[in-house]
């Protein structure tokens, strides 16, 4: 991204010159108060925006970096995959295994290609079980990971993720936080945005803090969380463990700690 | 996208506090004078009147610039489909037969057919103006209460007013259903226009399918306020009162509503499209 601006209307400014670069294989959370920009930000990724002002350019599949506004949604898509926050929004199909298919049909892809993929997405993400049922009757936690699981079918490079872990229980969260490791293990690139620090704590790599449509930090996120003055300034609450190992550094804890199986073994080695 | 679509404007302005009965007399009587009257200076006239209104009432011009953008489809399709199918004459002057400005094949566009299809879209845009400037500056509870006031059962001031303020709301949900589909590489813009309505199908259902969730969780948080306990009278903390200004309001606007009504079937106002007498 270089200098992106972008404004609604002419009327409200929601990114302010944002210059920011996004390697292969980064897991980046992306976080800040409403209203920050966040999801106009991420929505550049694969078009459903276009800069105001600056450019965007998403390395695509062959290697070579595009300019977003020479290219539609749909194009894309092939490489930036868009998993909307509310999965109702995209549910339509009557079965689980249809709505996994409509996205690589999009594509283009063979029938054998779809259904390989299909089937591939219904194993990875546990779904085998559903995938004949209508999946806007399944209970939420089955509907978000039929979401995401759809954007999955079409083997995406970047994976956009929009807050994953809203209104799920803990179980589902966890599950769902488990998936998308693996699909960064697996080589894709992770882009989530959320509320739920405690999941930027222990699974991103890099966080990317903005205000104001500006990024105020982007580092690895122990080191994001390190700079409490820039927390304090965006409202963000460090998770409580982060928060108790900073109390108790004066006794010799480190003040970087973002687990408690972390915290845990530097309790052991210290007292 | 984070952007507002409620109708209702939160101002203090001086057509903010005007009884929303006054307001719904100026949709009523407005919008009858809108299908009475044929010129297109008139419907000129009446938009911006309508938007003078608007703006001193403190509307932000994107709410406006919303309406028009709304209206644009029906503002282009309108004087299109009128002019291919119904050219018409006598001339637009006293000279014989219609002046014919294009002719190709079967089309035959006439000036006549041209201003008529023309001030028919300006009169639905007046018409939809008249019913913004009621809509923008009254709030949903004013809307009920002045409903159920003119003797509207509870019940069906309240449909109507959830009606109407889910209209942005499905707008907006079309906005994001269309953009999740579109990232999952749907393409509106490919093929015929057969092939491109068929392509809408996929954002269609899905909405369908969240209205129907919206629908049901709002009955059911409104049951769960107890909305229709059989046998109780509803309460009502603000009720509204007609004030001194409210009377003149409403004179004035059955006078002028009079006033023009002779004048269109007295001396024939406003029956030409293009001519005012």
């Amino acid at each position: 991204m270089q200098d992106l601006w972008y404004s609604y209307d002419d009327e409200v400014t929601a990114l302010r010159g944002i210059n920011l670069e996004i390697e292969d294989g980064d897991y980046v959370a992306v976080i800040g108060q409403n209203g920050s920009g966040k999801t106009t930000l991420v929505k550049h990724f694969n078009g459903l925006l276009k800069p105001t002002q600056g450019r965007v350019l998403v390395r695509g599949n062959n290697g070579s970096l595009r300019d977003t506004v020479d290219l539609t949604v749909g194009q894309l898509a092939q490489t930036v995959g868009y998993v909307f926050q509310n999965p109702d929004h995209q549910i339509f199909c009557d079965t689980t295994r249809g709505e996994l298919a409509f996205g690589p049909r999009n594509l283009g892809l063979s029938e054998a290609e779809v259904k390989r993929r299909v089937e591939e997405a219904l194993t990875r993400f546990d779904l085998e079980e559903y995938a004949d049922w209508p999946p806007a009757i399944l209970g939420y936690g089955l509907r978000r990971k039929i979401g995401v699981a759809a954007v999955y079918s079409m083997q995406p490079r970047l994976f956009i993720l929009d807050e994953p872990t809203a209104g799920l229980d803990h179980r589902s969260s966890m599950e769902l936080v488990e998936l998308i490791g693996e699909m960064h293990r697996h080589g894709h690139t992770i882009i989530l945005v959320t509320h739920d620090m405690k999941l930027v704590a222990e699974f991103s790599r890099k966080s990317l803090v903005l205000r104001d449509g500006q990024v105020l930090v982007y580092d690895d996120t122990r080191n994001v969380f390190k700079h409490s003055e820039v927390l304090r300034d965006t409202q963000i609450e460090p998770p409580q463990i982060t928060v108790l190992a900073k109390r108790m550094a004066p006794y010799g804890m480190p003040d970087d700690v973002l687990s408690v199986e972390e915290f845990y073994s530097a309790y052991c080695e210290r007292f | 996208m984070s952007f507002s679509f409620d109708l209702y404007v939160q101002r203090r302005s001086w057509l903010h506090v005007v009884d929303p009965r006054v307001k719904l007399a100026f949709v009523f009587l407005g919008t009858l004078l809108m299908l009475t009257f044929k010129n297109l200076f008139i419907m000129l006239l009446s938009l911006v009147i309508t938007h003078l209104i608007i703006f001193s009432a403190g509307v932000p011009g994107h709410k406006v610039k919303w309406v028009w953008k709304t209206m644009l489809l029906i503002n282009v399709l309108i004087p299109t489909l009128w002019v291919i199918f119904y050219p018409e004459g006598p001339a637009l002057s006293a000279a014989e037969g219609p002046t014919v400005l294009f002719q190709f094949w079967f089309l035959k566009v006439t000036a006549l057919s041209v201003v008529r299809g023309v001030s028919l879209a300006l009169r639905l845009d007046a018409i939809a103006f008249i019913c913004f400037t009621w809509l923008f500056t009254t709030d949903q509870a004013s809307l009920v209460r002045s409903l159920v006031k003119l003797g509207l059962p509870f019940e069906w001031g309240l449909v109507l007013a959830i009606g109407l303020r889910y209209i942005p709301t499905f707008y907006g949900l079309y906005t994001v259903v269309s953009e999740a589909q579109q990232a999952r590489a749907l393409d509106l813009t490919r093929g015929n226009f057969f092939t491109r309505v068929r392509s809408h199908l996929p954002i269609l259902v899905a909405m369908i399918i969240s209205a129907l969730r919206t629908s049901e969780q709002l009955a059911r948080a409104m049951e769960s306020r107890t909305l229709g306990l059989p046998g109780v009278k509803r309460t009502c903390l603000r009720d509204i009162r007609f004030r001194l200004a409210d009377y003149v309001y409403t004179a004035l606007l059955f006078a002028l509503f009079s006033i023009l009504l002779t004048l269109r079937f007295q001396f024939g106002l406003g029956t030409h499209p293009l001519y005012l007498f």
